[in-house]
């Protein structure tokens, strides 16, 4: 039987390193077989090695560890590694996933190393099960994250762009190409359409009124 | 300024007509029970009671007009005052022979009889404005100390509020457990990495964390803070994350507020280098310029795609400097060119302040 492998995708050298030990005396069977410091390389790393197993960071640049998840769906199980519950990842591990927080003990890893060995005893070559799955659990984990309402809106200034808090906007107007914005220092121009605004903006402070009429601070 | 008046003085004597009335009532029967007329004549209940009211009524208006439009300066208002009583008393006996259909140069004939009118519409008219006037100071007093109760206890919630934020902010979860971990792994391996790390934080931690209490830092203070937090980060990215600080030493002792700058710099690093791939560089300058101090963090990172919906530090930050300086405290937010972003604090600054404190 082909050894088992995996590879670890944190941007924090120190912390591929350690986990890399960690795993090596849990489990010195398992083959590290590649590492990647953001997202991109660590889809590109899964397709080329095709391991059995992907240790991935959630908070990467490039692609997030669930977005390199979903990229390479079912090609592999997925270990995820956070900082902070910020997902409550907690109740989405299933037969696809798991996940560890950071700072990795011992104990947690080592119980997440069982798992995974069961799993794959069970389940030696990726399924198109596990590729559903594992597909499902990752849309409702991002649905979770909470949308966040706009706050600062890019204001076109002269030559520059700048940030202007949208406390300070009066209204928003769809006369132009580009919507424009009304502040207490005149009007600019915008690059974001009516409607993705009215998505973006607190409905408490912001309404759309039809047909441009009276505008509403 | 002038319907305004108008309007508070209409509104005032409507309230105060009834009580006029009554007033004056009792002042055309004592008149007329002391047969108050000049030599040689009568004056009936009836034209005491008519004269009596519109020289009261008159009174009162002007009084009332002079209260409103002088109310804070002392001299000019007793001396509006004599003008309102004066004024109302001429108003009120022409308008008195008129309804009674008088002639009204008998008051000119008379003289005396009018001064006696006058002395008797000044000395009524101080009382009842005496009364007035003072009732009206309570109550304002009353209102003030209510407004003034109401202002302290809402400041003294936002500051609460503010602080509590300060304070989830510097303890965020994510740098927290991050660094943590880092620290961890580091002891294994480079134990004297881990634990000049591990004091790094350690003095992060408290600086910022104590400094939320205080009012006044210094930019010393606070770029060393900065440099902590840095180098924290420094470990963290490697090779992806380039810092500089160029603040000047004479700068050092320039007070400023806590935590305002390093909100800037933890921005720049979450939304500009750490989820760019291959991270940047982080420039924090500082200057002094005609009475303002200049504070200035630029990344070359993501720029401003990250920042808009993520902004609740900025904000945080903005309100603050809005509450200590009101319109002299501005944060700017703008594009770092080629590529990155660009956060300019400014807030005023007297350059002889460090000296002397040397």
């Amino acid at each position: 039987m082909n050894p088992i492998r995996a590879i670890i995708a944190d941007d924090e050298a120190p912390l591929r390193v350690s986990l890399k030990k960690k795993l090596e005396s849990l489990w010195p069977e398992l083959v590290i077989c590649g590492e990647a410091e953001d997202g991109l390389k660590a889809v590109e790393l899964i397709q080329e090695s095709q391991p059995n197993i992907a240790f991935l960071d959630i908070r990467m640049p490039g692609h997030s560890g669930i977005e390199v998840a979903r990229k390479t769906g079912g090609m592999c199980h997925v270990v995820f590694i956070t900082a902070y519950e910020e997902y409550a990842v907690d109740a989405f591990v299933s037969e696809a996933i798991d996940y560890i927080v950071k700072p990795v003990t011992e104990e947690r890893l080592k119980i997440t190393v069982d798992r995974l060995k069961k799993r794959i005893s069970s389940m030696p070559e990726p399924s198109p099960e596990l590729k559903e799955t594992m597909q499902r659990v990752l849309s409702a984990l991002e649905s979770r994250k909470t949308p966040t309402r706009l706050q600062w809106i890019k204001v076109q200034h002269g030559d520059g762009v700048r940030l202007d808090p949208v406390e300070e906007v009066c209204y928003f107007q769809a006369s132009y190409k580009y919507p424009a914005v009304m502040t207490k220092e005149g009007e600019s121009l915008i690059r974001k359409t009516i409607t993705s605004l009215s998505q973006e903006l607190d409905p408490n402070k912001f309404w759309r009124i039809q047909q441009a009429g009276k505008p509403l601070s | 300024m002038v319907p305004e008046l108008l309007n508070k003085t209409g509104k005032k004597f409507l309230i105060a007509v009834p009580y006029n009335a009554v007033f004056c009532t009792i002042i055309a029967i004592l008149l007329s029970i002391l047969e108050f007329a000049p030599k040689g004549k009568e004056i009936s209940f009836v034209d005491n009671f008519v004269f009596s009211q519109c020289i009261g009524g008159f009174c009162c208006l002007f009084s009332i007009g002079a209260h409103n439009a002088f109310k804070d300066r002392k001299v000019l208002l007793i001396a509006a005052f004599g003008v309102a009583l004066g004024l109302g008393t001429i108003f009120g006996e022409l308008l008195g022979s008129v309804i009674l259909w008088i002639n009204p140069l008998i008051f000119i004939r008379e003289v005396g009889f009018f001064f006696k009118i006058l002395f008797g519409a000044t000395l009524f008219g101080s009382v009842i404005i005496y009364f007035w006037h003072t009732r009206e100071k309570i109550i304002e007093t009353k209102t003030m100390a209510q407004d003034e109760r109401i202002k302290r206890l809402t400041s003294e919630k936002e500051m609460i509020e503010t602080n509590l934020k300060l304070l989830q902010a510097q303890i965020e979860p994510h740098f927290l457990f991050n660094t943590l971990s880092n620290i961890l792994s580091l002891l294994d391996r480079d134990p004297e990495k881990g634990k000049s790390m591990l004091a790094d934080l350690t003095r992060y931690l408290r600086t910022s964390l104590s400094k939320t209490r205080k009012d006044v830092s210094t930019i010393g203070q606070e770029m060393a803070l900065i440099e902590d937090y840095l180098r924290i980060f420094k470990v963290r990215m490697g090779d992806r994350l380039r810092y500089e600080i160029m603040v000047s030493n004479d700068l050092n002792d320039a007070p400023l507020p806590p935590m305002l700058i390093q909100p800037l710099v933890e921005n720049a690093i979450k939304h500009g280098l750490e989820p760019k791939v291959g991270g940047g560089e982080i420039l924090i300058r500082a200057d002094q310029n005609e009475g303002m101090l200049h504070v200035e963090v630029a990344d070359t990172g993501l720029g401003l795609q990250d920042h808009e919906a993520s902004g609740n530090g900025l904000t945080n930050i903005q309100q603050r400097l809005h509450s200590l300086f009101g319109d002299q405290g501005r944060l700017t937010l703008e594009e770092n060119l080629p590529h990155g972003f660009k956060a300019v604090i400014e807030v005023p600054y007297e350059s002889d302040q460090g000296h002397y404190r040397r």
